[in-house]
């Protein structure tokens, strides 16, 4: 019996072991790199995903607009790099009146000078801490600003969602500062290395799949903390939880936050991988469509949303290929599916029939049903 | 030394009803006061009032002479004061145990709480032991009976260790050994602490109760030991007039 349990314990530990080795070790080996590629974007939005599943699955934040915050993330990753380029390739940089040069696109729009928002990014160190601060302070001001109104459910839900759709307004109006509809794009390079090379193209992918593997174990390890506890307590039950003397809205900013640093990384490291960000990635669709990931995945497992986008994101690929439009109404069937059927998504599944054949194999715990299946 | 609760000229008023009408009360530290009073009599509202949950429109709460006004729920809280609710609340997906470990954290810094919980402590410990919860520890809350419930919450707030409880109809649905049990907690609680009561049971006022307050439609009718309570005629009409079986002197 006691082998048992222990066994039973290690078994997260092991698939986690499992999983880290295919995707760090066989994945590269064995894909080819455009599927690699492919993968590595999944893995992107598996990073936000996790993020949706601390906010929505633990905390009861049904956040609609985790795109804005990928968007953060992925616009100052897009604008160092451009900024980068612009100054190695004297083709491009036009400077004028001998300032910094500019990147192509704000050439073509008849910008002249480097706008001010963007001069800082051409420090590597500056981009890469807004890529997360960015998103954190929004996030945290937001939260603070709405949570102390009581504002929950369904209202915070739409709010989110209104932000994603104002974004994207915002960043199509400002086309000599954002690129507008086409948003960034022509990378070549990153960090020195050629982006269209092979082994960058591998390496991203080792860092993406690191990232959040380290992400994963963190967040796990939030969520099992009493923190995580106090967190389930302010989703089950937030004015119970203010009268153990908690504020459930600096509980629930704080994991607002970090949901939204997550999404953040995940749009930097989405641009070097895809290269491009625009404001079609980013907007209330593909925000819902993460949110409709982490559902289908399992919402109150982070293994869950993290599988959710994985799979979601081939699904999406391998349907798109054949019938364009088919995917959008397979995907909001599914989405109703898993709600009302399966509410623990396949995560959820899994238990249930892993459970199912449990009871099989040990008959000897429930009594009553032993008679009847031996019979 | 000024008395650890006081209510002044307290009023209540939902779109136009006056919930609480001009209410004064004063409870002595230490003491277990008991608030009776027919339905709507706006006795949870009071406990609502003291906790933060609603705002006055006008009077106001002294605790130790501090004025409550204008403190959010946790904050009243955390200067001590604790409540039940009249429907119990527990968190469901929680254990027993993580319910009390996270009542019994609340003064911890925030940042503290990012690790996992290593044992019991003693608090919660002894919180398991005084409501009799020990050997349903590890089991989620969710399968508690009602009177567990009740019990958990009790628990919970003793995890706290609060100077004053607010315990709004704490038996309420019990059947009578868990009403038993849960007086005699009870009894054992106030010992180091004010705590108030909000009961309609008579047979448990009578056993229990020391000093009573009476509510009636927003006001207080009446204050004082049991006998006192019991024999006061507008009492009496207040609530001939309207339960029977809540009717304070009915047999004497
Ligand atoms: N949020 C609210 N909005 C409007 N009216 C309310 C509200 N809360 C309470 N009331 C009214 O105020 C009055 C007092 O209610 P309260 O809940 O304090 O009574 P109570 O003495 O606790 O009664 P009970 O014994 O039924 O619990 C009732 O008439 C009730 O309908
Ligand atoms: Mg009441």
């Amino acid at each position: 019996m006691n082998a048992v349990t222990n066994l039973a314990r290690l078994r997260g530990p092991g698939i986690f072991a499992v999983v880290a080795a295919l995707a760090l070790v066989v994945a590269p080996l064995a894909l080819e790199p455009f599927r690699l590629g492919l993968l590595a974007k999944y893995l992107c939005f598996a990073i936000v995903a996790l993020g949706i599943g601390l906010a929505w699955g633990q905390g009861g934040m049904l956040t609609l607009g985790q795109g804005v915050f990928f968007g953060l993330g992925g616009y100052a990753m897009g604008m160092h790099l451009k900024l980068v380029e612009a100054s190695s390739l004297p083709s491009s940089g036009s400077s004028s009146g001998g300032g910094p040069a500019l990147p192509d696109f704000m050439v073509w729009s008849g910008v002249e000078e480097l706008p001010a928002l963007w001069a800082p990014f051409a420090d590597p160190v500056f981009a890469l801490a807004m890529v997360v601060a960015g998103p954190v302070l929004i996030a945290t001001v937001l939260g603070l600003l709405v949570f102390r109104q009581r504002v929950r459910g369904a209202y915070f839900a739409i709010l989110t969602q209104a932000l994603a759709a104002a974004f994207v307004i915002l960043l199509v109006g400002q086309q000599g500062l954002t690129g507008g509809t086409n948003g960034l794009t022509n990378f070549f390079e990153l960090f020195g290395r050629d982006l269209a090379d092979d082994s960058t193209q591998r390496g991203l992918y080792i860092v993406v799949a690191l990232v959040l593997g380290v992400l994963y174990l963190g967040a796990r390890q939030l969520v099992n903390s009493r923190f995580g506890r106090l967190l389930v307590a302010v989703r089950d039950g937030e004015d119970r939880v203010r009268f153990l003397g908690y504020d459930p809205a600096v509980v629930k900013t704080i994991v607002f936050a970090i949901s939204a640093g997550m999404a953040g990384l995940a749009g930097a490291l989405f641009v070097p991988v895809v290269g491009i960000i625009s404001p079609a990635l980013l907007g209330v669709v593909p925000s819902l469509e993460l949110v409709v990931a982490v559902a289908v995945g399992g919402r109150f497992a982070l293994a869950g949303a993290v599988l959710g986008a994985v799979v979601m994101g081939y699904a999406k690929t391998s349907f798109s290929e054949q019938f364009a439009d088919g995917w959008l109404y397979l995907q909001g069937a599914l989405f109703i599916l898993v709600m009302t059927l399966a509410p623990k998504g396949l995560v959820g599944l899994a238990a249930s029939a892993r459970e199912a054949l449990a009871a099989r194999r040990r008959p000897a715990v429930p009594a009553s049903r032993t008679v009847k299946e031996i019979a | 030394m000024s008395p650890i609760i006081e209510v002044r000229g307290l009023s209540v008023v939902f779109d136009g009803f006056r919930a609480l009408d001009g209410v004064d009360l004063t409870v002595e530290r230490g003491e277990l006061r008991f608030l009776i009073g027919p339905n709507g009599a706006g006795k949870t509202t009071l406990i609502d009032v003291v906790t933060g949950l609603t705002r006055p429109a006008s009077g106001e709460v002294l605790l130790a002479g501090r004025s409550l006004t204008g403190l959010r729920e946790h904050q009243i809280v955390r200067l001590g004061v604790g409540r039940t609710f009249q429907t119990s609340v527990v968190f469901e997906e929680l254990t027993v145990l993580e319910n009390l470990d996270l009542a019994a954290a609340f003064r911890r810094p925030l940042l503290s709480l990012a690790r996992r919980r290593r044992g019991v402590s003693e608090t919660v410990a002894e919180a398991l032991e005084t409501t009799g919860l020990a050997g349903l520890a590890d089991r989620p809350a969710g399968v508690l009976s009602h009177g567990q419930r009740q019990w958990l919450e009790i628990g919970m707030l003793l995890a706290q260790r609060p100077e004053v409880l607010l315990l709004d109809e704490p038996v309420a649905g019990m059947s009578r050994a868990e009403r038993e049990r849960t007086g005699e907690l009870l009894t054992s609680v106030a010992r180091d602490r004010t705590v108030i009561v909000v009961e309609h049971d008579m047979e448990f006022l009578r056993r229990y109760a020391s000093q009573v307050t009476v509510l009636h439609e927003g006001r207080v009718l009446a204050e004082g030991s049991v006998e006192e309570v019991r024999g006061d005629p507008r009492v009496q009409e207040v609530y001939i007039g309207r339960r029977k079986d809540d009717a304070v002197s009915a047999g004497s």
